[in-house]
């Protein structure tokens, strides 16, 4: 590859064996494996790096060794992302190629990574090309881990077969008699029961647990995990395992799955229902039914019926029920849950087939690591994931779980440094005595918390880290790794105290040294006051699973534990409370009782009188069956009614008999909880039926849609040229920077904070107020986005010894929690006035047209997932146009929480939303000599409000300037353009052809300087009119219909049963102010500033790089932090 | 090595019948089951043989048996406990000889001159251990067979050391005990049903009773694995096929494979053709439409 940036030929033509990075990533030494990148390219210059990404590109593409190449492509992305960017020429600007974008969204990496460099070669390196190179080698080494991953899965003995097997007649495995032979005169074949527990984790070591860590580095790859039985404080007499599982033959040829705690079931007849993973609730049971192999993967595609498989399995006219339930542990437990449910239905299929040894009781360690590869397996098809360590319930008790080197004959050998799957060593009661044991139990209070949070970013960030080997990090690894032996000792001699100490220092210590994120200010709270509440007889903090905030362990001396666990119930409700607005909670928060399963997963066959199914079966499945004419009604199904009618004649009101009646009978229990409609609500908000009604008729005809989002597609679109924008990246006229310190002295300045929405990208659909969302720590706190802008108006407004006014645009959603909090914490002590605009205008969301749910899905450029989460994704989607149809497209949404029906209609509104509300009246009266306001998003945190170009802004007395960023690849959705020779911004929604976006050289920062006289004439209003309300509405309607109307479709979320979640794409509309620069009366300003100012931070997975390329101290610098 | 006994197990209630079907030979002579599989024994040098039946079907072999009734010696299996007790009861019969082992359900076709029992006892007689015979199977055949994890013997293409026998095996199992290098991928070497045992064989499956639970079934597997470990045992391939009558079409098929490597191969060929020209698809449409018939 030829590289125009690079000027020093000796360092181009270095051949990969001989560069210094690929020297550390081969050497078998450790103090040169170890080495930190970071350091490493601290000091190298331009031509350097540039020299090294030849030289890693070169050799991750020649070396077979998963590790090299996953290293290397790792330091790559690195090396785009962190180190190059400081050399670039600030003002250059380069053009990401829209082809290698597709590649990139098609997840063709390598075709991405081809045609980015073949661009970097013919127009030189650049921000924007590093910064599509950082991402696309990025994602090509995750997907290259998960393909290893897979590939290893696939490869464990005992695996193979199933990939094989592509027809029923060619299934080698039957069903064992046991479970077909039935007495003569009894209807009910017996039923096989396994009963599983969660697992427990003591410490994993730094997330060792991460498959690629465990095959990397199987010395630090070690986790202590406890298989534990559980009850929840107040409801449960005693502590169980909590998962059930029940197979049994029918007789009817299906394959019947029932998932209890879903309140689901289906009767499935074709083996492609079986890979149909999105169809309904039945996932896991699908995945376990594929990863036993009864149904094999291999078979997927073969187009035939289950009844011809069974026939062979298990014989002729015959079926199969499989049976699920949980005892109520929601998700977010981090428990491992779902892992060990998958766990204990594989064990539960194999013991049925006889592919483990024993029918009934524990199983052999040989049987549980063939589960715990096919749980692995299951995990793949299914499209979730876990650690290695997650199947721990399946064994008993404590155990030691550590990394495992691959030695010949293990198919990793020769790929990878260790294996697969890790070794399990059950510690012995002389090496943890009964005593130890009982002693955990009476400190321990196990919780959840009640958030239910992605932990998926937070592996992936573990993962990356690791590979650079960052020094901060790579000592809190070694440091993790000595807690677990502490942890070990401390069991061993019985010191509990010790335990509790170690799991805390390994909290606040190495595991937040390695993933800050894996903590929150919910957390932090509760630990405070435990703290404060108990002092010394609290013994520590311990984190379960990937991080804290939903199931968590807090350790008290037993002498209170009892005390503690009652008030822990309590604390953890009212500390929920108060931040519920701010921080995304799916459920109560609950105590659990808990004791140390010693069983690990165990079977046993119930037949004659005790082959029952668990009591929510009937109540579950029984109502159904009452609905079948009595001829459908099979002899089974008609015996167990009869055996249930007996039950309540003989024996009363069981319990059974009572959830039985729930379950018919449908009804509610009275509360005195009275809660808002929609149509109250509606009401409330001032929802305007007749605009809505506007809308949603042109939806419905066609007239507004995705596709009539466009422009023309005779539109011209080209870049800015240099005479469009005023660069300001290299700093602003002193001459400038005076006339905006004289205006801010003179109060002629406030600003104002976008923050109506929820940002339901940054929570992914949790009905959470992002502006309030507690996201990082600054100073040692953890701060919200509102007390970063009023600490930035701080540090300003003490400067010039003149706090302003920040006003504070609020929504239907925002309002109240925004101003509840507000109060609470008395606007952080924020010198000036702090103003909150209420929203006047809201939308309510519909159910989206079919079409553009198919033009969203088809037609626009889409990320492809990897192999089976595209395919679950297929299969949802046709699910949801069903759905689509189904509840009318077009109609009102109305089937979810009412405010999750409601929608904003887009942030132009924001400005007359000041106009009618009377915040900007008000303002202006009590501060005449306001003329400029500074409007920026709720996520840019770089934006305040800076003289200069403040000052640039009043010399050139236009209406709006902008401030434009130059473009990176995460900045999709519009830039500066000119649109048939004009220079205004464009949102990506009207772009006529997504490559055109890729054209433009600026990307929309959202901040904007706004002179408020020149704003009020384009709405035809003075100040002095804005008292008229009549005339300000007016107005504001006669503008608002000049803006373009933009349909999108949203995912909302509607939560149900515990903490459960599904997604549906919706449709709602909006008016964006960027559109303001295409009116012709509007004159503006395009200000390029630097990228720190005008980023924004849209997801949570953006976090990790925003603190480490240094943007987060950059924002730091512009605050002053109040005392509280 | 002289082997001069057989056994011939056939007492499992639910295939006493087995033996007694009518098949037609390569000869196209009209034999039963237990006349083939007879003859199998006696081509191989057999003089006397052992057959453990169910009680009160001695009469019905007797007269199955045909020119080989005066060989037989019967024993019959009351309260049967599976294969390796059905063995057993023949101990009385081996004695202290080594004899040949033939299940009842088979019919053996070899190509060779030579047949297939003849071929297993002369491997016996060649390396003086007991042998199995076993032949490469594909893994959707394991759940009727048991099937024996081995080593080969250096030099020899079809000879192997046994390591461990499990009676029909799960695919999970078998992958990850039973696999022979060499073999096919999804292949492994199964039991044909033809076995040169020691007397050893009887001392084990006397301490596998003597062991297990009396309701528990005893199985022939475990004692060879054992036997394996007692004393040489090595597993052969042999030229030739077996095949189950026992399993669905099992006996057609088996008549098939007689009449097609027999004398009256080609008109047996032609009726066959001219079944399928006739049959119809599921869909109705003629096999080979289009075809002139």
């Amino acid at each position: 590859m030829d590289v125009k940036a690079t000027s020093d030929n000796s360092i181009d033509s270095e051949s990969g064996c001989d560069n210094r990075l690929v020297q550390i990533i081969e050497s078998e030494d450790d103090s040169i494996r170890n080495q930190s990148l970071d350091l490493v390219c601290a000091d190298a210059d331009f031509d350097r790096l540039i020299a090294d990404t030849v030289a890693l590109d070169k050799f991750w593409r020649g070396t077979e060794n998963l590790y090299h190449r996953v290293r290397a492509l790792f330091f790559l992305s690195s090396i785009h992302r962190f180190h190059l960017p400081r050399h670039f020429d600030r003002r250059a600007v380069g053009n990401i190629p829209f082809s290698s974008y597709q590649h990139l969204l098609g997840r063709r990496f390598v075709e991405s990574i081809d045609s980015l460099l073949e661009a970097q070669s013919e127009s030189g390196a650049s921000d924007a090309l590093s910064s599509a190179l950082s991402q696309a080698y990025h994602e090509l080494a995750f997907q290259t881990l998960a393909d290893q991953v897979r590939r290893s899965v696939r490869t464990v003995r005992g695996n193979q077969w199933m990939f094989r097997t592509g027809h029923p007649t060619d299934h080698p495995i039957r069903f064992r008699r046991e479970l077909i032979e039935r007495p003569e005169e009894s209807v009910a074949f017996p039923i096989l029961k396994e009963t599983t527990a969660v697992r427990m984790d003591f410490t994993h070591s730094g997330w060792s647990d991460i498959f690629f860590l465990g095959m990397d580095y199987p010395s630090g790859a070690r986790v202590i995990n406890a298989s534990v039985n559980l009850g929840v404080m107040d409801r449960d007499a005693s502590p169980d395992p909590p998962i059930e599982c029940y197979l049994r033959v029918i007789d009817r040829p299906v394959l019947k799955l029932v998932s209890i705690d879903l309140k689901t079931h289906a009767e499935i007849t074709t083996i492609a229902e079986v890979f149909d993973f999105a169809r309904d609730y039945l996932g896991l049971l699908k995945a376990a039914v594929i990863a036993a192999g009864i149904v094999p993967p291999g078979m997927e595609g073969c187009g035939q019926d289950i009844e011809t498989l069974l026939e062979r399995m298990i014989g002729p006219g015959l079926g199969l029920e499989i049976v699920s339930k949980v005892n109520d542990i929601p998700k977010g437990s981090r428990l491992a849950v779902s892992t060990n449910l998958l766990g204990s239905l594989i064990s539960l299929c194999m013991r049925a087939t006889g592919q483990v040894s024993s029918l009934e009781g524990a199983l052999e360690e040989a049987d549980r690591r063939i589960i715990a590869a096919r749980a692995i397996l299951g995990e793949w098809i299914g499209g979730s994931g876990g650690g290695w360590q997650d199947s721990g319930g399946v064994w008993p008790g404590i155990k030691l779980i550590q990394g495992a080197a691959a030695s010949e004959g293990d198919p990793e050998y020769g790929i990878s440094r260790g294996r697969l799957l890790p070794k399990h060593s059950v510690f012995s009661k002389e090496e943890i005595s009964s005593e130890t044991r009982q002693k955990l139990q009476d400190s321990l209070v196990l919780v959840h918390g009640g958030m239910a949070q992605n932990v998926g970013p937070i592996l992936e960030m573990v993962t990356e880290k690791y590979l650079l080997r960052s020094p901060e990090e790579w000592e809190a690894r070694q440091d993790a790794i000595s807690i677990l032996d502490e942890i070990t000792d401390a069991l061993n001699k019985g010191d509990i105290k010790a335990v509790g100490a170690a799991t805390h220092r390994n909290f606040f210590g190495p595991l937040q040294k390695i993933i800050p994120w894996c903590t929150n200010l919910f957390t932090n709270s509760l630990v405070e006051q435990c703290q404060q509440k108990y002092g010394d007889k609290f013994w520590g903090f311990w984190m379960l699973g990937g991080m804290a905030g939903g199931g968590m362990g807090f350790i008290f001396d037993p002498e209170i534990k009892p005390e503690a666990q009652k008030w822990l119930q309590s604390a953890m409700s009212a500390t929920k409370k108060r931040l519920e607005t701010r921080l995304p909670f799916a459920m109560e928060p609950v105590v659990y009782n808990f004791e140390i399963n010693d069983n690990g997963t165990w079977g046993e066959i119930l037949d004659a009188d005790d082959a029952r199914m668990p009591n929510e079966y009937y109540a579950l499945m029984i109502p159904g069956w009452l609905k079948l004419p009595p001829r459908e009604l099979s002899a089974l199904y008609r015996t167990e009614m009869e055996l249930l009618g007996s039950e309540y004649r003989n024996e009363g009101h069981s319990q059974a008999f009572q959830q039985l009646v729930e379950g018919i009978l449908p009804g509610r229990k009275s509360t005195r909880e009275k809660t808002e409609t929609l149509n109250e609500l509606l009401r409330r908000i001032g929802f305007d039926r007749d605009q809505h009604e506007q809308v949603r008729s042109d939806l419905k005809s066609g007239r507004y849609g995705l596709a009539q989002n466009r422009l023309p597609v005779t539109t011209s679109i080209t870049d800015v040229e240099a005479e469009d924008v005023i660069e300001s990246r290299d700093g602003v006229d002193e001459k400038h920077r005076s006339v905006g310190e004289q205006a801010i002295r003179d109060g002629k300045v406030a600003v104002v904070t976008l923050s109506a929405g929820v940002g339901s990208r940054w929570t992914e659909g949790a009905g959470v107020v992002k502006g309030l969302h507690p996201f990082s720590q600054f100073d040692g706190k953890h701060r919200s986005f509102i007390e970063v802008h009023l600490a930035k108006s701080r540090r300003v407004g003490k400067k010039f010894d003149r706090p302003f006014p920040h006003i504070i645009t609020t929504g239907y959603m925002t309002h109240q929690a925004i101003e509840d909090h507000l109060s609470d914490v008395k606007n952080y002590d924020y010198p000036g006035e702090v103003l909150l605009s209420r929203g006047r205008y809201i939308g309510l969301r519909t159910v989206p047209m079919v079409r553009d749910l198919q033009f969203q899905w088809e037609e626009m450029p889409q990320q492809m997932l990897d192999e089976q989460q595209q395919r679950m994704r297929e299969s949802l989607r046709t699910a949801l146009i069903g759905w689509a149809r189904q509840a009318g497209e077009g109609s009102d949404y109305r089937d979810n929480m009412p405010m999750q029906c409601l929608h904003p209609v887009g942030h132009w509104f924001e400005v007359p939303n000041m106009l009618r509300n009377g915040v900007l009246s008000g303002l202006l009266q009590r501060q005449p000599e306001l003329k400029y306001l500074m409007l920026h998003n709720v996520d840019t945190l770089g934006a305040s409000v800076d003289p200069g170009l403040l000052g640039l802004h009043i010399s050139s007395q236009k209406c709006l300037s902008f401030e434009v960023i130059s473009r990176r690849l995460e900045d999709r959705g519009g830039g500066l353009a000119r649109v048939n020779g004009s220079p205004r911004l464009l949102e990506g929604l009207s772009m006529p052809r997504e490559e055109d976006e890729f054209k433009l050289s600026f990307y929309n920062s959202m901040t904007t300087w706004i002179d408020i006289d020149q704003l009020l004439s384009v709405f035809g209003l003075d100040r002095e009119s804005l008292n008229d309300l009549e005339k300000v509405d007016k107005a504001i309607r006669v503008l608002s219909q000049r803006m373009p109307t933009y349909i999108t479709i949203k995912d909302v979320k509607k939560r149900w049963g515990h903490g459960q979640e599904d997604v549906f794409p919706v449709s709602q509309f909006e008016k964006l102010w960027s559109d303001m620069s295409g009116l012709p009366e509007v004159s503006c300003n395009f200000f390029v500033v630097p990228l720190q100012r005008g980023q924004q931070l849209k997801q949570q997975a953006q976090l990790d790089s925003w603190l480490r390329d240094g943007t987060a101290s950059f924002v730091d610098s512009l605050c002053e932090w109040g005392e509280r | 090595m002289s082997i001069l006994k057989a056994v011939i197990t056939a007492g499992a209630p639910k295939q006493k019948s087995l033996p007694l079907q009518n098949l037609v030979d390569q000869q196209g002579i009209a034999k039963t089951a237990l006349q083939l599989i007879a003859d199998e024994a006696v081509n191989a040098g057999v003089e006397e043989i052992c057959i453990v039946i169910c009680p009160g079907e001695q009469k019905n072999y007797e007269k199955a048996a045909g020119e080989h009734a005066s060989r037989l010696t019967f024993v019959e299996q009351s309260n049967p406990r599976g294969y390796g007790d059905a063995l057993y009861r023949a101990r009385d019969f081996v004695g202290s000889d080594n004899f040949l082992h033939l299940v009842s359900d088979h019919v053996y076709i070899s190509p060779a001159d030579v047949g297939y029992a003849q071929q297993l006892v002369n491997v016996a007689n060649r390396e003086s251990c007991a042998v199995s015979s076993v032949q490469s199977t594909r893994e959707n055949m394991l759940p009727f067979f048991g099937a024996i994890g081995a080593k080969r013997v250096a030099n020899r293409r079809d000879l192997y050391e046994v390591k461990s026998v499990l009676e029909k095996p799960t695919p999970t199992q078998a992958e990850q005990e039973l696999i022979v290098a060499g073999l096919r991928a999804s292949h492994y070497l199964c039991l044909s049903g033809v076995h040169v045992l020691t007397p050893t064989v009887m001392e084990l499956l006397g301490e596998e009773i003597e062991n297990t639970p009396s309701t528990a079934s005893i199985q022939l597997s475990p004692a060879l694995e054992t036997l394996g470990r007692r004393e040489r045992y090595l597993a052969s391939e042999i030229v030739g096929t077996r095949y189950n009558i026992g399993v669905k079409y099992g006996l057609l098929l088996s008549q098939m494979a007689l009449a097609l490597s027999g004398k009256d191969r080609d008109e047996i060929l032609t009726d066959l053709l001219s079944l399928v020209s006739q049959s119809t698809q599921s869909n109705g449409q003629p096999m080979l439409a289009g075809v002139d018939r």
